[in-house]
């Protein structure tokens, strides 16, 4: 059964937790999630940390309903109904994918602006998942 | 050049098969592909197999090219599985011609097998949501459904792609699978039965979701110098192109084009000598029906943004100037995994020779066709022409 074990969880956790992306030595281009070469001028594997503000704005979305819930994520469905799932540009230049939580799914649109909080993901091997999920901005975050 | 001929192919019944596992099912394959050779085939001369497999339906996940090899009678011979998601097939036939191309074997079998039925719901879903971004995509809450949801819905906002036109994809593609012995859904739907489906990964219903398949597919490549020992109507493979993408849709440059498709496409159209125009009828790769739209697109059938339209207009109707999917496509005559790709060559292999199983179905004089397979949300694409 495929998944996503604790170890290889730990090793996103800076980019789960705290949205830590590359900035390429050679192009300046931000990396998120990280890569090994970068993705933008593909001839540089020098980077410099750089903490994302998380704030970005929607790209494309889905409302993900039962039929489409992978199994980790039923119960989450089950319990709140559909959940959206959006692909993020964010304001440093990488597109991200995650949830959009506090937003009824009617109401998210293309364009829309959103930040990040940190939020529990899902849980596997009794393990809680934290990372990070978009949340409409508003005055004040 | 030395050149590669398609000398025979043959197909399972897709569907539900509680009795029959890989070996079974890969044998009905081999075993109708056998039959196909007009002239007969000595096994003894197959001296290669290259099968195209996902997950052995969580049973043989290692070796498995031998075991089914070794079932149909070929023990000591060079085999492999070859796994590149959903477009398996499509590989393990580009292997086969490379391998002919190459001049190391004069005969190779290109194959595909799956049996998904026999894993449970939950499992499927953590089997086989699994071959895009596992990390990002997954754990954001996404399958497959939720992946070209994505993809759909930036094509609805920058092109003004209808809701219709998907669902047009999927009355298509049944009215075809409807005509199809071997499709695992041999009825049509109308237009308003696909446009209200149960929502799946809205904007996407379960119209426009292809399913869970069992089935297996054969195709016999050969040097042409040999063809015509096998057959006096041999086709031809004029071109093949594979090409890869970034795995996550979020890494791509563009949300709504496949650049795997487009790349092994030109790579295909510049081998044969072709442009999209001159090909009379294609199987393409519509896992959802948004991935049918992009198709027209990214193979060039249509501009890129013009797919919507394209259809509304029975382009790729059977009858219209550019028919596709006359099998059923993945949504109406199933899709399992492996066997996909090897599968579109079955169905190539005899419209290009005029001998489709029921002659509704058949495109009339084709001649080039084209047959097109993707791996996951297009982290692998391949396409392989085929000539009369």
């Amino acid at each position: 059964m495929a998944h996503v074990s604790v170890p290889l969880y730990w090793r996103t956790l800076p980019q789960r937790y705290r949205l830590v992306g590359q900035k390429c030595k050679k192009c300046g281009s931000v990396n998120f999630p990280p890569k090994g070469v970068c993705r933008y001028c593909s001839a540089s594997s020098e980077f410099e940390e750089v903490q994302l503000s998380g704030r970005g704005k929607v790209h494309t979305f889905v409302l993900i309903s039962a039929g489409g819930a992978p199994p980790e994520f039923a119960e989450q469905e089950k319990a709140g109904g559909q959940y959206p799932v959006a692909i993020v540009q964010l304001e440093e230049g990488p597109k991200v994918i995650g949830q959009i939580a506090d937003v009824d799914p009617k109401e998210v649109k293309i364009d829309m602006p959103v930040t990040t909080e940190l939020r529990k993901i899902y849980t596997e091997e009794d393990v809680i998942r934290y990372g990070f999920k978009f949340v409409p901005a508003t005055e004040g975050r | 050049m030395r050149k590669v001929a398609i000398v025979g192919a043959g197909q399972s019944r897709y569907g539900e098969f509680p009795e029959k596992g890989i070996k079974e099912l890969f044998f009905d394959a081999y075993k109708d592909m056998v039959a196909s050779v007009d002239k007969g085939l000595d096994p003894r001369l197959i001296e290669s197999a290259y099968i195209g497999n996902l997950g052995s339906g969580g049973f043989q996940l290692g070796n498995m090219s031998a075991l089914v090899s070794e079932y149909v009678g070929l023990p000591h011979i060079n085999t492999m599985r070859i796994e590149n998601a959903c477009a398996s097939g499509g590989y393990a036939l580009v292997a086969a011609v490379m391998d002919v191309l190459s001049g190391v074997h004069k005969v190779a079998l290109a194959g595909g097998v799956e049996k998904m039925t026999d894993v449970s719901g939950t499992k499927q879903k953590y089997w086989l949501g699994v071959s895009g971004d596992t990390e990002y995509e997954r754990l954001a809450g996404t399958t497959f459904s939720g992946l070209y949801a994505l993809i759909a819905r930036r094509h609805m906002h920058e092109f003004g792609t209808k809701r219709e036109h998907l669902s047009m994809v999927a009355v298509k593609n049944h009215k075809n699978g409807a005509q199809n012995p071997k499709a695992q859904f041999q009825r049509e739907i109308t237009l308003e039965q696909a446009l209200k489906g149960p929502i799946v990964a809205a904007p996407l219903n379960l119209f426009d979701c292809c399913s869970t398949t069992d089935g297996a597919s054969a195709v016999l490549v050969c040097d042409a110098d040999i063809a015509r020992q096998f057959t006096d109507t041999p086709v031809y493979v004029a071109g093949f192109g594979t090409a890869s993408d970034y795995l996550a849709i979020h890494d791509r440059a563009s949300t709504v084009t496949l650049e795997g498709t487009r790349r092994a496409s030109q790579q295909a159209y510049k081998m044969a000598g072709l442009t999209p125009n001159d090909i009379h009828v294609a199987e393409v790769h519509d896992c959802f029906t948004i991935a049918e739209l992009l198709a027209y697109e990214d193979l060039g059938f249509c501009e890129k943004g013009k797919a919507g339209p394209f259809i509304e207009e029975g382009h790729t109707q059977i009858g219209g100037d550019r028919p596709v999917n006359p099998s059923g496509g993945l949504k109406s005559k199933g899709h399992p995994i492996g066997s996909t790709g090897t599968g579109q060559a079955y169905e190539m292999f005899n419209q290009l020779r005029g001998t489709v199983q029921k002659p509704p179905r058949q495109v009339k004089g084709a001649e080039l066709g084209l047959i097109h397979n993707v791996g996951g949300s297009g982290g692998t694409v391949s396409v392989t022409i085929m000539r009369r």
